[in-house]
Order: C-alpha cells, then structure tokens, then sequence
C-alpha cells in the first residue's frame, strides 16, 4: 500500500516491523519509574504486616517504634478507620463484601496483612523501627483451600459468613438437560488452574505529595488505570476528584497485577496529609508475593455430553474460586469471564455454568494476564482432548468438526456473546502443515516403540479482548484519545489508554504517521497523567490498540477534515484532498504542507467556515463489541521417561489478531504470553500450607520461567480482520497465556496416553509424572 | 511439615524421661538456649538464638510438657516467635529401654512455621529441623555423661 | 528489602582482612546468598568484611600434580579457565551449572564452598575430586580434605576468624573421564541432585572411580559403596546400574516443594547412571 507525496511514494508504517521507540529509555536503564521519584523532604513508609493467616490483634505496642531514630510517626488500624474500604468494582446479586481496611482493624485474615505503618526519614530507619512493632495476636484457625473452605466445619474466613461463601453465580443457555439426555457420550474431569503470583519485575510503589493550602493530592503510582485510581482514591479520602492528580511513571510490568486499587495507595495519600510531607512506599519482592493480587486459583469440574461423531452438544461447568479474604477491584468478576468463554470456539449452544467463589486466608485473586479465559481455555481444550480419547477420534480432526463455521458470524454464543468473525479452521490447519501433522503422528509412533515418551497437544483457543463494551465492565468500557497538531505541525497523541509496555507509543505513532502522511518521529504519544491527559479507563484485557488506538483514529479523521479546510482557506480553492502530508489543490495541483497549515490554524489569520482555531480533538469511542481473537497452538513435547522431565521439543503458535499494526510487537505479546502459559503449565505455583503460610514466597522457591528455559516458538498468523472497529484489529496481549497452557498440558497427556492417563493438573512438575510413570510401569 | 526420627541416649528411660523435664538440662541441651525459665508446673519460658550459616534469629519460646505418663512418653508443644517470623513445633515423644541399658527416644510430630522464614526457608526447613534436633539429643546424651 | 546497620571494610590485603575477621567481622566474598539473607533481615552482621579487593586470593595456579583456586574466584573464571578445562573438567563442567551467568560472574569458589549450601553444586565436584582446602585464621592455617571439611548443612570446619583460603585440586591424570550431572531447581538454579563422576580405565576395567554427591542430604559425600560397586568391573550397563542404584543407600533424604526424599533418592540413582555412563565415555 502506497500514498503519493507529490510523486513520491510514501510507504504504509501500519503492518511494519518498527522497532519500538520507548524502548532506548527502557534498555539505557534512563526510564523514570516510581523508585526514581525524589521530592524535597519525603519521608519512607515501612509497613508492618501479619505473618499469620488468620489471628486476633491483641495489642498493638508502638512506642519503641515511635522512640526509633528518625521516624516521625506510627499509624495503626485505629488512625485510619476512617479511610474508605479498598474497593471491589465488580457487582454481583447477593455478592458479599467484606469491609476492607487499608489498616487491619481488630483482627488479620491473611499472611502480610498490614497491621500498622511506620514513617521515617529513610528506608532503614522506616525499616529498623517497623521491627519495633509489637504486635500481641491470637493466632485462629485459617483455611487456605478453596474446597476446604466450602466443607462443613471449616474455619470461617469472615466470622459474619461461616459458609465462606463469598459469591454464587449461575448461567444457563440453551437446553443443557436435552443435550445431556440425548448424548451418546459424557465425560467428566475435575481441572484446576493453580494460583499464580503475577511477579511484575517492578513491585508496587507510591509517592503521595500533599498541599495543603489547595487540598491537593499529588499520587505517584505504577498502575494501568491512573483515572480509576484517582476516582477511587479521592472516594476513599474524601477528596474532590479534581484535586487529585495521579501520576503513573513508567510501569515495570502490570499482567493485571496492577489494575486494581491497593490499600497503600489511599493510605499514603492519607499519611501524606497526616505528616504534611511527601511520602514514599516502594513494595518489597517479599510483600509483592504476598500483598500483590494473586491469578487464577480455579477449582473447575466439567461435564462434556457429545455424539458418537463427536459432536459437542453440551457443557456443564462448576467454577470453584478461591477468592482469598477479600475482594479486590475485580476479583469476582473474574470467573464471570471464565462463564463466558467455556464454550471455546465450538458451536454447542447448550451449557449451564455454576461459580461459588470461596473465601480463603489467603491474598485476593484477581486480574492475571488472561483473566478467566486462560482457565476457561484450558478447560474446554482439556475437555476435547479427553472427548477426542474417548472416541477415539483424533483430536485436530473433533476440533474441525465443532468449529463455528465461517459463514455463521456473526455467531451468537450461548453465553450470550456475539463473535465479531473468524475462521477457525485457517490457524489450526496452517499449525498442522507447519508441523507435518501426518508425519509428527508416524514418528510419534516410531518413538513409542522405542520407548520413548513424545506427546502432540493442539490447543485451538478463542478469547475475548477489547474490552469491552462499558454495559459489560464495571467501570465504563470506552477509551479516549485527544489528538494535538501544535503549531509547528507536530503531533501529540494524548491516550487514555495509559500504555505501560504494550508498545502503543510506537503503534499509536505509526497509525498517526499514516493517516496524516508524516513521520513516526513527528508524533509524540502522553499518557499516564490524571492531569495532563483526559479521563481514560486504562490498559487491560487486551484493549489498547482495539479500543485506545480506535479513538485515536477518530480524532484523526475529524483533525484530517478541519486540515482540509484550513488547506482551502490556503490554496483559496474549495476542491483539495489531504493527501501524503500535504493539502493539495486538485485544480492547480498547488500545496500546503502539514507545518503550514497547522500554522495557519493556530494564527488564526483568516479562519473556514464555521470553523474554530486550533487542530485539537478529543474522541472518546465507545465499542460496539468485543473482539474475538483466536488460534491453534501445538507443542511437542518429550517426557525424561526415567525422572518424569518435561522437554518442549517444538511450540507452533499461529494467532490470529485481526489486521496487524506492528508484527515485531506482535511477536513479543505472543511470546511474553507464552512464556508466563509454559510457567504455569510446568513451573508455577503459589503453594499455601494448610495454616495459610505461603510457602512459594520467595523467588527461589516461586519457578518464574526465565529465557533460557523457554522453547525456540514458531509464531506465524492469519489475518481475519475484526469488524467492530475501523482499524480491524482485535487484540493480543493475552492471547499467548491463553493459547498456551492446554498445549502444554494436551502434548504431555497425550505422551503419557498409552498408560491410560486422561488428565494431570498443572504444573507438570518431574515429579507428579513421575508417580504417574512409576504407577504405569 | 511432619518431622519423626529417634536417637539413643546411654541412660535409662526413667533417668532419660527425668532429663528431659529438668529446666536446667534443658537449658543446656535446647540448641542455641540462652535463658529458660519454669513459669508454671511442666511449663517454661525460652529465649533461644538460632544461628545457621549466615541466618540468625532471636526467639521468644515457651515449652509445655503435656499427656506425662513417666517414663515411656510425653508430650511437648514448643512455640516460638521472633522478627524472623514464628514456630510451633507439636510432638509426642515415645521412650523405650533398649538392649543395652539406654533408651531408644522416638519423636513424630507437626512443625508449623510462619512469617518470612516460612516463605524463604523453604528449602532449608527440613534440613534445619533435623540439624536442631540431632543437636538437641546429642547435647543431651553429653548431659548424660 | 532492606537490610539492618552495618559496618563495612574492603581492605585490599588478606592480612587486614584476618585482623577484621579475628575481631568478630563477618566474611563477603561474592554476597550471592548472604547479601539476600540481609535484605530480607535473616542474617544481620554488625561488620561486613568484603574480599573483593583482596588480589592474593584471586587466582589459578598449576603446581605439580594439583591445580591452586584461590577462594575469590569467580564461579565464571573456573569454568573458563583453559588450565581447569584441560586439566580438571570436572569443576569446569560443575560451576558452568551454577545458576545462571549473572551468578556466575559474582559468585566465588570460596564463598560457596564456605556457605555450605547442601544444594550447592561444588561440593559434588570437590568430593569426587578428593580436593583440599586450604583454611587460614588470624593465628593460623591448616589444611583439610573435603570429606572433612562439609560437616552439615551450612556447617563446615570453619572456625569463627577463618576463611577459606584455597581450594587445591588434582590436575587429572591423562584418561581420566569426568562428568557431573545435575537436576535444576527450576526456581533457584541450585541442584535437587548433582553426581560428579571421576573414571579411569585399565586394561578393560574400571580401575579409578569416585561418585561425590550433593544436594539429597544435609551435606555432600562420597558414594562409596557405589565406587566399590563399580571398580574391577568392565563399566558395563548392568556395572553402572547396580553401582548407581547405591549412591543413595542409607542417606537421609531432604525433602522441600520441588522434590519428596524418595523421588530426590531416585534421581540420585537415575543422575548417578547417566554421569558414571558419560564420564566412562570420556575415558581413553
């Protein structure tokens, strides 16, 4: 594709391999995240946190603390009753909500539970008098396992609920009871989706900064939603919202981690207030473990009824959620998700879905890279295989036959979701021809007799992104963008977005570049400011580009129309197309370049029709719908038949995003998916004991996979755009994490088939197959 | 963690039971014991230093003896906490006379631990335990001498 | 994350650094587990005495038969060093398995053999290999064998004020084949299990064999029922398999998340077979 500068051509950026431009600030280690803010006078906090899971606070002796050197002032629970609730955003019918303090207030409900803070006039003096903090507690029963939780007699986590239910929910479509009655075939499994712990290689941080003559909050923090942060956080303090300013820097990692609202957020804003000084918490690896949301944690019991062909004709689907003591900003809207997309990409339109989330002593779940639909991918994709062995079909070959077909988008789902498009059966077979399926199948079979352990697992997932549409979110599901062109005709692109990784400051730039003719290096994309850019809604769930970039396109069209009026005005002729970066005269073939025509706009000499100075438009787009991206990925592995080692021997991923604004990004979403999938699939898990001690809580314990531990991945793509908005794009920032796991987990069953196994939980460590082979032989 | 071993020590049961209800001995005998007081019948109070490689900690314990049924077994509840976080060991220890005049002492009970060293001692714990507990019975049979 | 008040030396000669060390000062060699256990306030020193700039204990050196590490060597410098990979493969092989290269490049031969990690990977290598430590203190220096020098986990011969000075190694005798084996601990790098394997042959039968261990138990040792098992044998499968089936006789297991003592037993014998078997390869 190719525009015409005045006879020059000018090359498409959308759909290169640019690299990305913040990453020489990112790589030069010059970046400025939270840690690097230093405000004259600002003292540190230290907070004193439970080390058990479930106990009474006898006392609290802060005296020695407050003797300390250097600290200024010691708050517990009791100073900051006052402060609203961390909030839960997500509703529910019958949801029960624990009040939540940002200080514990009588009695602890998890490890690292804050029980009282210590501010000081550095890190180590904060530290050495949070050490003086004595806390007096009568240690109660806990319970940290969510089916545990649900049994008769087990320790109430809140003692105003003893069924530790902290939610139920419950979906029916279709007719699950007629699919099940005329089923040739049911199969059942119970599956789990272990805890993970999001391990953002930034932790947590805030500065709060007070003025007080003007009551105004200054809030640095590293969050993917600075305008939900500033709502919520001048609810908490009772601040007028206008008055807070939020201020995320650059943010090391969120994977969900931080979409949310920390107690420490408000209780720094507070502190700042109480001490008339800046004040910083920078979170320890130790507390991120423990105090940061955790993901995941599904205990899931699945029925498939199907026809002997293999059709699919129902699901049935029983979530149970640990939702550890409280509810974060999202957490039980989390498995809601997991509802929606338990029919994967198949065409059965009868299931009937039961969540009861369980409370637990544990650290809230909530939003982790995939949030909902890596577990729901994983149980369908689990589930087929193990319909694909009862039928002895093969499994690529059950898939095609319970595909959406093409010609039935927009499909209707029986969750209630409308499928944007797709062509399921492009990725799939492009996987199987990358591989030789045929062949991969025949020496499969040679190594078998060799005795060898090879498995084949093909995951073909569907998830959903852009999200979403705001009567689906809690919190408004639009996103905004202002386009500026400044006098001299550079562009500042301000999105509401706030990026924090995803590569949209170079995306966003290229699709700029485009649809005004100019240079990516002509446009500058802000975000993370409260006070600088619009109110946003932030980066999760897949929805930069496919919501933020959409708004961003339209305030390109309106900005690209009043420049041809301003060209007009120019060039004194009506007839001119904005072409190449310039506005051009179709009659003289005269022209006016971008610079000055954005000059023109600002100086205001002689103005169009109807027409305001300035080249300036803020667009807030609110999508239709979902998109629905999807693919097929396939991994060989080889199983170490003597120690139960799992090697991935190949991983083909093929993922269809929609229309592709920049492949070399592209890539690394995938691959950054795909690994955090491997490490739940093989490596992680949060383990808690029984006392609800979190005994992975250490990154030498806690197996975060790192780059020499990943496979070689072949990544290659079809291209089926999305008609929900403009651009075609559909999103893939989780789709990795999604696609993953069941691949992982498909090719390992599958190798171990011929022992008669059907299902193994993650993660796959050496020696749960070990047992499995040992049993076996 | 479930712990569970024995260890012998060159005395008999009688005098072995004794022992191990002697606050003074105990003293002796608890590794890294630096005061131990009796607060209470078949109770006492402990300040114990661990040191292991470069780990050290101070821990404010209290022992209590429980189910006495002199000389072939009692209970013992060991809880202790201190900044590195906390520790409840729950135990039944069983005495039996052997062959040779001693007494075989077997143990198989709980130990519980919170706070940091639960999270970062992972992998050390179970080596720990048996460190501390070795030296426990060692130091004993050497008060036995 | 951070830790609590200390002092803090880095005097440029051993003999400062034995006064400090005599005066109650805590030894850092590489930091590689003793800065962490800082920062997390489990380990809290008053006076850190830092060894890095210390030059006399940075260094290789052939000697004779035997092969001189001074104790600040980095685990990086060991498995590059053409002297160790002509000559004793065997701990070339074994410290280009220590976590990952960030590690490596910090990390010092002394430092970890003093830290008496059981799951660290040295020990395996300095069982097999027989190696000596040389031990210096402010009053004296003495020399020990590895055998004796691991007592248990985290424990060594060390006496308060003394550090390791040198590790010494065999310069191999020509036919010797070496091979240390190790299962990763996917979270921290260090090993479930290592099997280092020292072997000769003569005349068709195994005539020199050592099997160090670590990480099953508390502390490192020499399976010495499996070398018997194995020596005057041809090496044949069936030899390496009953030698390896011993390695984990009468040990007393550790067990954590990552693995039970049973399965850590088996990969003992599994690791055992596959070292024994590469470093029979490796003979001439």
């Amino acid at each position: 594709m190719a525009t015409t500068i005045a006879g020059v051509e000018k090359e498409k950026l959308v759909g290169k391999r640019l690299r990305r431009r913040e990453d020489p600030r990112l790589i030069t280690g010059t970046a400025t995240y939270v840690d690097d803010i230093h405000l004259e006078d600002m003292q540190y906090a230290a907070i004193v946190r439970s080390p058990h899971a479930a106990a009474r606070i006898l006392s609290i002796e802060i005296a020695a603390a407050q003797n300390s050197p250097g600290v200024i002032a010691v708050f517990t629970g009791k100073d900051t009753e006052k402060v609203g609730g961390v909030p839960c955003g997500a509703s529910l019918p019958g949801l029960r909500v624990p009040h939540h303090n940002v200080l514990a207030v009588g009695r602890v409900y998890f490890v690292g539970h804050p029980v009282a803070v210590v501010v000081a006039k550095d890190r180590y003096m904060a530290q050495d008098a949070a050490d003086l903090v004595e806390v007096n507690y009568e240690p109660l029963p806990a319970v940290a396992d969510p089916e545990k939780a649900l049994a008769p007699g087990a320790a109430p986590v809140h003692p105003e609920w003893p069924d530790n239910v902290a939610f139920t929910f419950h979906q029916d479509g279709g007719d699950v009871d007629k699919a099940f009655a005329e089923a040739d075939v049911v199969v059942k499994q119970r599956i789990t989706s272990q805890r993970l712990i999001p391990m953002a290689m930034e932790t947590r941080g805030v500065v709060a900064e007070w003025h007080g003559a003007d009551r105004q909050l200054n809030l640095y923090t590293s969050t993917q939603i600075p305008h939900l942060v500033r709502t919520l956080v001048a609810t908490m303090l009772g601040l007028d919202e206008n008055r807070v300013r939020v201020i995320t820097p650059e943010v090391g990692g969120g994977f969900g981690s931080k979409l949310n609202v920390y107690a420490e957020e408000a209780l720094m804003g507070w502190i700042a207030q109480k001490i008339q000084k800046p004040v910083k918490w920078i979170e320890t690896r130790r507390e991120n473990f423990l105090c940061t949301i955790h993901g995941r944690g599904h205990v899931d019991y699945y029925e498939l009824a199907a026809k002997r062909d293999g059709t699919i004709l129902g699901i049935k689907l029983k979530i149970i959620q640990d939702v550890g003591a409280y509810h974060q900003l999202l957490t039980p809207a989390i498995p809601t998700l997991s509802v929606l997309m338990m029919p994967g990409i198949y065409k059965t339109q009868n299931i009937r879905a039961d969540i009861v989330g369980a409370f637990t002593n544990c650290m809230p779940t909530d939003a982790y890279r995939g949030a909902g639909r890596p577990e729901a991918t994983h149980g369908i994709e689990r589930m087929v295989d193990i319909l694909a062995d009862e039928l002895q079909i093969d499994p690529a070959e059950i898939r095609l036959k319970n595909f959406v077909a093409n010609d039935q988008f927009p499909f209707h789902t029986a969750t209630g979701l409308m499928y944007d498009s797709g062509n399921y059966a492009a990725p799939l077979k492009k996987a199987l021809d990358l591989v030789d399926y045929g062949k991969l199948r025949q020496e499969q079979a040679d190594a078998r007799k060799q005795g060898k352990w090879i498995g084949i697992g093909i995951s073909t997932y569907g998830e959903i992104c852009a999200i979403g549409p705001s009567p689906a979110t809690p919190a408004g599901g639009w996103e905004s963008a202002t386009v500026k062109i400044e006098p001299s005709g550079k562009v500042t692109i301000m999105t509401g977005a706030c990026p924090h990784g995803q590569g949209e400051e170079t995306t966003f730039a290229q699709i700029a570049a485009d649809e005004l003719g100019i240079s990516v290096d002509d446009v500058l994309v802000v975000r993370g400011d409260t006070s600088i850019v619009q109110y946003g809604i932030g980066t999760f769930g897949s929805r930069g580009t496919a919501i933020g970039g959409t708004a961003v396109y339209f305030a390109l069209q309106d900005l690209k129309e009043k420049i041809k009026k301003f060209g007009a005005v120019l060039l004194e002729s009506d007839d001119v197309t904005f072409s190449g970066g310039n506005v051009v005269c179709n009659k003289t073939g005269q022209s006016k370049s971008l610079p000055e025509v954005a000059a023109s706009a600002y100086r205001a000499m002689k103005l169009p029709p109807n027409t305001e100075p300035g080249l300036v438009s803020t667009r807030f787009w609110e999508p239709p719908n979902f998109t629905f991206p999807f693919g097929t990925h396939i991994v060989v592995s080889e199983i170490d038949g003597q120690t139960g080692e799992v090697k991935i021997r190949r991983y083909v991923a093929v993922d269809d995003c929609g229309n592709r604004i920049n492949p070399l990004i592209i890539d690394g979403q995938v691959h950054g998916g795909i690994a955090q999938g491997i490490g739940q699939a093989l490596w992680e898990q949060a383990v808690y004991d029984d006392n609800g001690q979190l005994l992975s809580g250490e990154l030498t314990d806690y197996a975060v996979p790192r780059a020499h531990m990943m496979p070689w991945i072949e990544s290659e793509h079809t291209t089926t755009p999305s008609p929900v908005n403009p651009l075609g794009v559909k999103g893939v920032g989780e789709a990795g994490t999604i696609g993953c796991s069941p691949a992982v987990v498909n090719s390992v069953v599958d190798a171990l088939s011929p022992l008669g196994v059907r299902h193994i939980d993650m993660p796959l460590t050496p020696e749960k197959i070990w047992h499995i082979l040992s049993k076996g032989a | 963690m479930k712990i569970s071993g024995s260890h012998m020590l060159a005395v008999p049961p009688e005098r072995a039971y004794q022992m191990m209800q002697d606050p003074d001995i105990l003293a002796r005998a608890v590794p890294g014991c630096e005061a131990l007081e009796k607060t209470d019948e078949n109770e006492y109070r402990m300040k114990m230093k661990m040191v292991l490689a470069s780990l050290s900690g101070v821990f404010d314990g209290k022992i209590r003896i429980a189910d006495l049924n002199p000389p072939s077994s009692f209970r013992l509840i060991v809880e202790g906490s201190g900044r590195p976080g906390f520790i409840k060991g729950d135990g039944l220890l069983h005495l039996a006379a052997n062959a040779n005049g001693g007494t075989e002492v077997s143990y198989h009970g709980d130990v519980q631990v919170g706070g940091t060293i639960a999270a970062v001692g992972q992998r050390l714990l179970d080596g720990t335990a048996k460190i501390l507990i070795r030296k426990f019975f060692e130091r004993l049979a050497a008060c036995a001498n | 994350m951070v830790p609590q008040k200390f002092e803090y030396a880095a005097p440029d000669s051993l003999k400062s650094v034995l006064q400090l060390l005599d005066a109650g000062a805590k030894p850092l060699a590489g930091g590689m587990s003793l800065i962490p256990m800082m920062k997390l306030r489990l380990a809290a020193p008053e006076q850190l005495v830092d060894l890095q700039k210390v030059k006399e204990l940075s260094y290789i050196r052939e000697s004779g038969n035997a092969i001189h590490i001074g104790a600040m060597t980095t685990h990086y410098e060991v498995e590059t060093f053409p002297v160790l990979l002509r000559k004793c493969p065997l701990l070339a092989e074994t410290a280009a398995e220590i976590g990952d290269l960030q590690v490596r490049n910090r990390g010092t031969i002394g430092g970890s053999v003093a830290h008496a990690d059981p799951s660290a990977d040295y020990p395996a290598a300095l069982q097999a290999l027989e190696a000596k430590l040389v031990l210096i203190g402010a009053q004296k220096e003495r020399t020990v064998s590895a055998a004796e020098f691991f007592v248990d986990a985290f424990t060594t011969v060390l006496e308060p004020g003394e550090i390791v000075r040198e590790v010494i190694v065999p310069a191999e005798e020509l036919g010797t084949g070496t091979r240390y084996e190790k299962v990763v601990q996917p979270a921290s790098g260090f090993a479930i299990v290592g099997v280092a394997v020292r072997v000769r042959r003569s005349a068709g039968k195994i005539s020199f064999v050592r099997v160090g261990i670590t990480g099953l138990s508390n502390h490192s040792y020499r399976a010495t029922s499996a070398e018997a098992t194995l020596a005057g044998t041809t090496g044949a499968a069936a030899d390496v398999q009953n030698a390896a089936a011993l390695v984990a006789e009468g040990i007393d297991a550790n067990s954590d998340l990552h693995a039970s003592a049973n399965y850590r037993k088996h990969l003992a014998s599994v690791h055992a077979a596959r070292a024994i078997t590469t470093a029979i390869s490796r003979a001439s």
